[in-house]
């Protein structure tokens, strides 16, 4: 503790011993005190004595503080005061009450006992996740203090407090989490530390927008009414602009979480005039500022070209537009908006088209930039303002040569309206004007006009002006050059040298890559003189710009020279300089535009900013037209004609050299083109070819497999005729040649006669058949069942047969379409077309015959089959008539050996009657009654022929 | 632009795995051979399409280095899905798979979605990583499992549609509560507006009262 003592040593009276005591007396309760009451005791006495013996409590009762910190979490009571405390002894800003009789050198080593207690605190990494742990405690006398304990801590030792939150797990989410405190001072103090923990840390920025950061600091904006808010609103704007300067990961958040679209609100203030607070003039400024963060042109170009678009797609850039035409708007806002604007419009093409379409409400109606260049040339208007409407301009030129194009247009006496002030007419009066600052600026924008643009540069060569009466006019190129040279009468404000920069500048930038315009620069004889005089001239401090860029306006014309003037070619001009100036001196004097204090913080970023009028010397664009053409002027210059010549000799071999191998890569190229296209020819040519043979063996495949089909059709074809006793002779149908046809010809006869032949044997066949069948059914009628069968085969038979004629005929109709389908494959002579109808006519008949003649043929063999089966019934019947026959004849046999029997019989009965007849008459004659006996006698003959009946048929 | 939901993602996994890459290809669609050392976190975003709905994804590449460990651990609570990646080139980013996951569940909300990722699929010959490996993982510790190549683009968009579908389908069932946005999860304006029966939230009330 050698740097308390020290400080301590150093105070003169020394601090109090009862003071020392009692805050020893004090430490020692709070350690040793077993009761809380008595250590929370201490430490409010602690609290009270901290800010008037900060220095003794400081160092005697941090540890003790520290511990309470961990030990006593429960009592929020002691947790405030120890925190009340320590904030005492390590903020610096409560000094207020210290009056100016303490000295300076009191304050500052206040400043350092803060830091010093600081350090000491954050020595232990643990003592500020401590903190942030008692930050979850939602009781106001815990976290009010701890969040401004945190924030003191902050802001004594920034970057060694930022690392050890950073790295606290959730420690910056705990932090964000004050912004939903619902008790406002909370909420209040809890965005003045997260301001302090944003500063310059990347890291933890990026934590707390993914926290939502955003999103909460938008809403309290609007909460608390926008720019019409208090402070709460201007802390929140701080805190955004922490969260996005420089930080491209939370800008493209910003811009991807739209966001952007929820700023424009802001700018709806108008034209109400209902005041212009301190405040609200402070928010919209910061507001302006988030906005301009978003389209720096220090961001990535196509970061600020995303926002750009968002901020015109969503009417933000309209807004401010409205501001910036609106009338009592405070000069500062207005400023900053003409700024803001000039960003948001900076090189996006669609904005600087929008920015050239808006009116001023005046009457008639005024385009805004010319209102904006008649401020730029009033020097009535304040500094900054002037500054911010030529960083419009320029601005709004930037890569936008449609609008460059459009400026120069109002100077050209073709498209010039008298009736109205234009934007051209406007910078002419400025560059011509008593006022130094109005030259500068309007030099400066007219240079901008002709940016990277050659057609305007000589565009701008037409521009005429009209001087007093009766003399002729004069060019604005040359008028420019006579203000230079001869200085005009008129008495002017400000600075000489401003005006001589601005003009030369322009002079430079106009000439600069355009050998017309150096030439129209050289045809005046006075000029070249000027220059060499201004150069070689030993002028004082601050003419000595003027010499830099006279040197870079000579240069350019030794650079940029055509050579088509003869008194001041490139050669003449430099022996000029060797004579007049020295090339060495040259030089130097080119060296000292860069040399100038001015010129690098122009170099540095594109809006003219000036802490005061006469630093107004560099244009940022002309920065960048110094350090592209310094160094070859440089070298241009410093060569010696005999060094230039050998060079050029050099180059004119090197160029000859270069041309003739131009002209050989030429020919190579169009040889190689040719190449290129005959390769391609030659890959297309090899493509078709392979095509056409795969078709062609494809095509011979086919007529191949055409073939193969027909010939397993004809070979069908052939046995099916064969079958049918066909001798048809094998002819190939397939040929086409006028006998065959003669041959297929016959053929059909000869089938048409075989087939008649056949339904001639058919139809005997058939009444065979029937008389079989009249033979047969007659007498065999127990068959019929038998036959009907067969029949019923035979239609079976029939109907397959009908199936396969219907077969045979799909496949001829397939070989037919096989046919037809190979013949655009192959190449047919016309006549052989015909014959190949006449053929497949042919052969459709033949093939109707041959069906005809198949389904004949299967009839007569189904006939034969049932005419055999017939005649094997009919056998089978005969055999079964024979037997019956046979049984017959053996019956009608026995019948007559029955008849013979019964003849015997008979006969023995005849011999029986006469008997009895005969002893009849014997009884009658011995005279017995006979009568009786007769009757009975004529009854038993009768029973006796029933007994013999009885008997054949008990034989059988 | 409108959108029904808005999801944060957070891309996990050793230095060198890919996951810049993976985040360029998702939102630029392109690959760059050559990238700077992640410094922190990187934010991007897209807006997709899941079931009919545009759902923006805000999406913070992590840097691997472990001396950035620190740091991005406190973007793992805010996030609903995560993108674990490791190089199936070399085998060491894969077995730190589990040092990962753990920090993973430790600091994040315990519905996150994590997706694993296997990346540099182009590069079959020099292949350390088995497919099945990776799946294996996936499965033993219930994530989804993904190849997929930066460079050549292939499953990049499936990726991180796919675990944006999870996180629907999380939502629909009821499982995440959409009106605490340190879920990582937030309801677009406009359907807040028509929701705002059912959520009636703070959230929603903001959102839509600063769009307008």
């Amino acid at each position: 503790m050698d740097f308390l003592r020290g400080v301590m040593g150093s105070k003169p009276a020394g601090p109090q011993p009862t003071g020392a005591e009692t805050i020893q007396k004090l430490c020692d309760r709070v350690a040793s005190s077993t009761l809380l009451e008595d250590r929370r005791d201490a430490v409010r006495a602690l609290k009270s004595l901290s800010k008037k013996y900060r220095l003794e409590v400081g160092t005697m009762s941090m540890d003790h503080l520290v511990r309470i910190l961990q030990t006593d979490r429960s009592d929020t009571e002691i947790l405030g005061y120890a925190l009340d405390t320590l904030y005492n002894i390590v903020c610096n800003d409560e000094e207020e009450e210290q009056d100016d009789s303490e000295e300076e050198n009191q304050q500052k080593q206040e400043d350092d006992l803060g830091a010093q207690f600081t350090d000491k605190f954050i020595q232990e990494p643990e003592n500020i996740t401590l903190l942030l742990t008692l930050l979850e405690e939602f009781d106001f006398h815990v976290r009010w203090p701890g969040v401004k304990l945190l924030t003191a801590l902050l802001k004594s030792q920034c970057a060694q407090v930022q690392g050890i939150v950073l790295v606290s797990p959730m420690g910056v989410s705990r932090l964000m989490d004050l912004l939903a405190d619902s008790r406002e001072v909370i909420r209040n103090d809890g965005l003045l530390l997260l301001q302090q923990l944003t500063k310059g840390n990347a890291a933890i920025q990026k934590i707390v927008a993914f926290e939502n950061a955003f999103e909460r600091l938008l809403d309290i904006i609007t909460e608390e009414g926008s720019s019409d808010g208090g402070i709460v609103v201007e802390d929140c704007l701080l805190l955004l602009l922490n969260l996005l300067k420089n930080n491209s990961s939370n800008q493209n958040f910003f811009k991807e979480g739209s966001y952007i679209q929820k700023m424009k609100p802001w700018f709806e203030v108008g034209d109400d005039n209902s005041g212009w607070s301190a405040q609200k003039v402070t928010n919209l400024h910061l507001m302006l500022q988030l906005v301009r963060v978003l389209v720096s042109p220090v961001n990535s170009p196509g970061a600020t070209a995303s926002c750009q678009k968002a901020m015109f797609q969503c009417g933000l850039l309209q807004q401010l537009c409205t501001i910036l035409m609106a009338t009592g708007v405070p000069a500062d806002i207005l400023t900053e908006t003409i700024n803001t604007v000039s960003e948001v419009i900076r090189g996006s093409e669609v904005n600087q088209d929008y920015f050239a379409s808006v009116n001023a409400p005046s009457n008639p109606p005024r385009p805004a930039i010319v209102v904006l260049l008649m401020s730029m040339v009033n020097e009535r208007q304040p500094f900054v303002l002037r500054c911010a409407v030529l960083y419009c301009f320029q601005c709004f030129l930037y890569k936008n040569q449609k609008g460059q194009g459009e400026i120069v247009a109002t100077l050209l006496p073709s498209t010039i309206d008298a009736n109205s002030i234009s934007a051209g007419q406007l910078l002419c009066g400025g560059l011509f004007s008593a006022d130094s600052l109005s030259n500068w600026c309007a030099a400066v924008a007219l240079a901008h006009a002709l940016q990277d643009n050659l057609t305007q540069k000589e565009q701008l060569l037409r521009v005429q002006l009209a001087t007093s009466l009766g003399k002729p006019p004069v060019s604005l190129l040359q008028q420019c050059t006579n203000i230079l040279s001869q200085g005009d009468k008129l008495n002017r404000r400000g600075s000489r040298v401003q005006t001589k920069v601005g003009l030369l500048m322009l002079l430079c930038t106009w000439i600069s890559n355009c050998p017309i315009a150096v030439m129209h620069f050289l045809h005046n004889q006075d000029n070249v003189p000027f220059l060499t005089g201004q150069i070689s001239e030993n002028l004082g401090e601050d003419e000595r710009l003027v010499q830099g860029l006279c040197a870079l306006l000579l240069g350019i014309c030794i650079y940029y020279n055509d050579n088509s003037l003869e008194n001041y070619t490139k050669e003449k001009l430099k022996q000029l300089i060797e004579k007049r100036i020295g090339k060495e001196n040259f030089v130097e004097k080119l060296a000292f535009i860069t040399k100038h204090e001015l010129y690098s913080r122009a170099a540095q970023k594109p809006q003219p900013a000036f802490s005061t009028p006469e630093h107004m010397l560099f244009d940022h664009e002309f920065t960048k037209l110094v350090k592209e053409l310094e160094g070859m002027i440089t070298k241009a210059v410093l060569r010696s004609s005999e060094e230039e010549k050998k060079e050029e000799e050099v180059k004119k071999t090197l160029e000859q050299h270069d041309s003739i191998v131009t002209q050989y890569k030429e020919l190579i190229r169009e040889q190689d083109s040719q190449i290129n296209e005959l390769k391609k020819q030659v890959t297309a040519l090899t493509s078709q070819t392979e095509n056409l043979e795969s078709t062609i063996t494809q095509q011979l495949s086919q007529i191949q497999q055409h073939k193969d089909q027909y010939n397993i059709l004809k070979l069908k074809l052939g046995k099916d005729t064969q079958q049918a006793g066909n001798q048809a002779e094998a002819a190939h149908v397939n040929g086409l040649q006028p006998e065959e046809l003669s041959q297929l010809r016959e053929r059909l006869e000869e089938v048409q006669r075989q087939n008649q032949l056949l339904q001639t044997q058919l139809t005997e066949k058939d009444s065979l058949i029937t008389s079989l069948k009249a033979e047969g059914v007659p007498s065999v009628e127990d068959s019929t069942s038998e036959v009907t069968e067969l029949r019923k085969e035979v239609e079976g038979l029939k109907a397959q047969l009908q199936s396969q004629t219907a077969e045979i005929t799909q496949l001829q109709n397939e070989r037919q379409e096989l046919l037809r389908g190979s013949e655009p494959t192959v190449a047919v002579p016309a006549e052989e077309s015909v014959y190949k109808e006449k053929i497949a006519e042919l052969e459709s008949r033949l093939s109707a015959q041959t069906t005809e003649n198949q389904k004949l043929k299967g009839e007569v063999k189904t006939l034969l089959e049932s005419k055999e089966s017939m005649e094997k019934d009919l056998a089978s019947a005969t055999s079964t008539s024979a037997i019956l026959q046979a049984e017959k004849n053996k019956l009608q046999q026995e019948v007559q050996e029955s008849k013979k029997e019964q003849d015997d019989l008979l006969m023995l009965l005849a011999d029986q009657d006469q008997k009895i007849l005969n002893l009849k008459q014997r009884l009658k004659d011995l005279g017995e009654p006979i009568e009786d006996e007769d009757e009975l006698d004529s009854r038993d003959q009768f029973e006796d022929d029933d007994e013999e009946e009885e008997e054949e048929e008990c034989d059988e | 632009m409108a959108y029904a939901y808005l999801f944060k993602y957070i891309i996990i996994g050793d230095t060198g795995v890919g996951k810049s890459c993976l985040l360029l290809q998702f939102t630029d669609k392109r690959f760059q051979p050559v990238h700077d050392l992640t410094i922190g976190v990187e934010f991007g975003a897209r807006m997709i399409t899941i079931d009919g709905k545009q759902i923006k994804l805000q999406i913070w590449d992590t840097a691997g280095q472990e001396s950035f460990r620190s740091i991005t651990r406190s973007y793992y609570r805010g996030a609903a899905g995560a993108l674990l990646v490791y190089d199936i080139t070399r085998r060491d980013t894969f077995n730190h798979l589990t040092t990962w996951l753990e920090d993973a569940r430790q600091h994040s909300n315990s519905n996150m979605v994590i997706m694993l990722i296997g990346n540099k699929s182009d590069l079959e010959s020099r292949r350390e990583v088995k497919k099945e490996e990776g799946e294996a993982f996936a499965r033993e510790h219930g994530l989804i499992f993904m190849e997929t190549s930066a460079k050549t683009a292939s499953n990049v968009e499936e990726a991180f549609i796919n675990t944006a579908k999870e996180i629907y389908e999380k939502i629909q069932e009821g499982v995440f509560d959409i009106n605490n946005e340190a879920n990582g999860i937030k309801i677009g304006p406009q359907h807040a507006a028509t929701n705002s029966t059912m959520g009636g939230s703070q959230g929603g009330q903001q959102a839509g009262g600063g769009c307008c």
